[in-house]
């Protein structure tokens, strides 16, 4: 009874025919160099994205001459350059092939789901709060600076009600944007809660 | 340094050459688009070759290739999974769902190892990870020791395997009913 529809079917699977395909070494030298490259690539354009947004700030700090608005600026570019480091850092940390022997398929698949949960749980602290600071003082300095503006004070509950909704907008964009993560990380946990119960006798 | 690169060259040699065939298998079960295959594969035969430069003989080669191998095809899974979002399902659900009609016939082997692939595509990695392996007639044990599920969920999935296979596919032809 050991039975036959599963062990006809190891032999289905096992006489399929198959291409064989055979890499030779310098072949897998030229891979790794191409592979290596692709990373690189890959970082480069993380660092033109962020190369823009550090531009465009930098060019405020020239055009705008108030100081708190140059800081505000400052912080929204230290921000970038947090976030670019945060994720070169988790890039850095993915597991090399030799690791992979090491691991079995539970863990090397846990450890991948709680690093992409790490990365989701902690959304607020490595990609929303380093912008928070320097948006709120840079829009801080574009209000005052608009108020110092002549007929300003005619139109204070319009530029109130501008920057208002300014703030607001962005407040819901980095809530939205939190807690989006935080549904993908608790959906995570759950699938490293049910890993978890396989590496055990129940 | 270029004594260890050579026995690096040699593990991963000796291991391409006696699991070639099954790591071309393997990647059918994780890949149905031949392109996308033929870069898995390729993907996989790299980072065996790089493994090997690790390699401290604190398992069996044929433990160390499989991990490697599953652990590469898992992470390009769920790589395509969130491009793509399509549902993948356990063995569990995959036992209560219906086959969709009163079997394959094990005879028209063509046909049959068309429905086991689209069968084995639609599981969750670590699950197509112990199909897998099953297919390619591991024990128990080394399914344990390459996926590190216990013993008692190994057996667990076995037998969900079975009942799986016994439902979508039957005996027929020449192999009698």
């Amino acid at each position: 009874m050991e039975n036959e529809p599963s062990n006809n079917m190891k032999n289905v699977w096992r006489n399929q025919p198959v291409a064989s395909v055979t890499i030779s070494l310098a072949e897998l030298h030229q891979k790794a160099q191409k592979f290596e490259k692709r990373i690189l690539w890959r970082n480069l354009r993380e660092y033109a994205a962020s190369a823009l947004v550090i531009a465009s700030f930098g060019y405020y700090i020239w055009k705008f001459p108030a100081p708190i608005i140059r800081f505000g600026c400052v912080l929204v570019i230290a921000g970038v350059l947090f976030v670019v480091y945060t994720l070169l850092r988790q890039g850095a940390a993915r597991t090399a092939p030799s690791e992979m022997a090491f691991r079995s398929c539970l863990d090397f698949h846990r450890k991948e789901l709680e690093r992409q949960r790490d990365l989701l749980r902690g959304v607020w602290t490595w990609y929303l709060l380093p912008f928070v600071p320097g948006m709120a003082v840079f829009l801080l300095g574009l209000f005052q600076r608009v108020m110092r503006q002549p007929n300003a004070t005619a139109h204070v509950s319009l530029v109130m009600t501008t920057f208002g909704l300014t703030a607001a907008g962005c407040a819901v964009v980095f809530i939205g944007v939190w807690r989006l993560n935080q549904w993908a990380a608790r959906k995570l946990q759950r699938e490293i809660d049910a890993l978890d119960s396989l590496g055990k006798e129940s | 340094m270029a004594e260890s690169t050579t026995r690096q060259n040699e593990l991963y040699q000796e291991a391409a050459g006696s699991y070639g065939a099954a790591l071309e298998r393997l990647a059918r079960g994780y890949e149905a688009d031949p392109d996308r295959r033929r870069d898995l594969v390729q993907e996989i035969h790299l980072a065996l070759w790089q493994s090997f430069g690790g390699f401290d003989a604190r398992c069996s080669v044929r433990t160390w290739v499989y991990r490697v191998a599953h652990n590469v095809a898992a992470s390009h899974v769920i790589r395509e999974h969130r491009v793509n979002s399509r549902t993948l399902v356990g063995l569990e659900v995959l036992e209560t769902l219906p086959s969709g009609n009163d079997g394959e016939r094990v005879a028209d082997q063509r046909h049959a190892l068309e429905k086991l692939l689209k069968l084995i595509q639609q599981l969750k990695p670590l699950d197509r990870q112990v199909i897998l392996s099953y297919l390619e007639d591991l024990d128990a044990a080394s399914i344990g020791e390459i996926t590190g599920i216990s013993p008692g969920n190994v057996a667990t999935k076995i037998h969900r395997i079975k009942n799986v296979l016994a439902h979508r596919f039957h005996e027929g032809g020449s192999h009698g009913e």
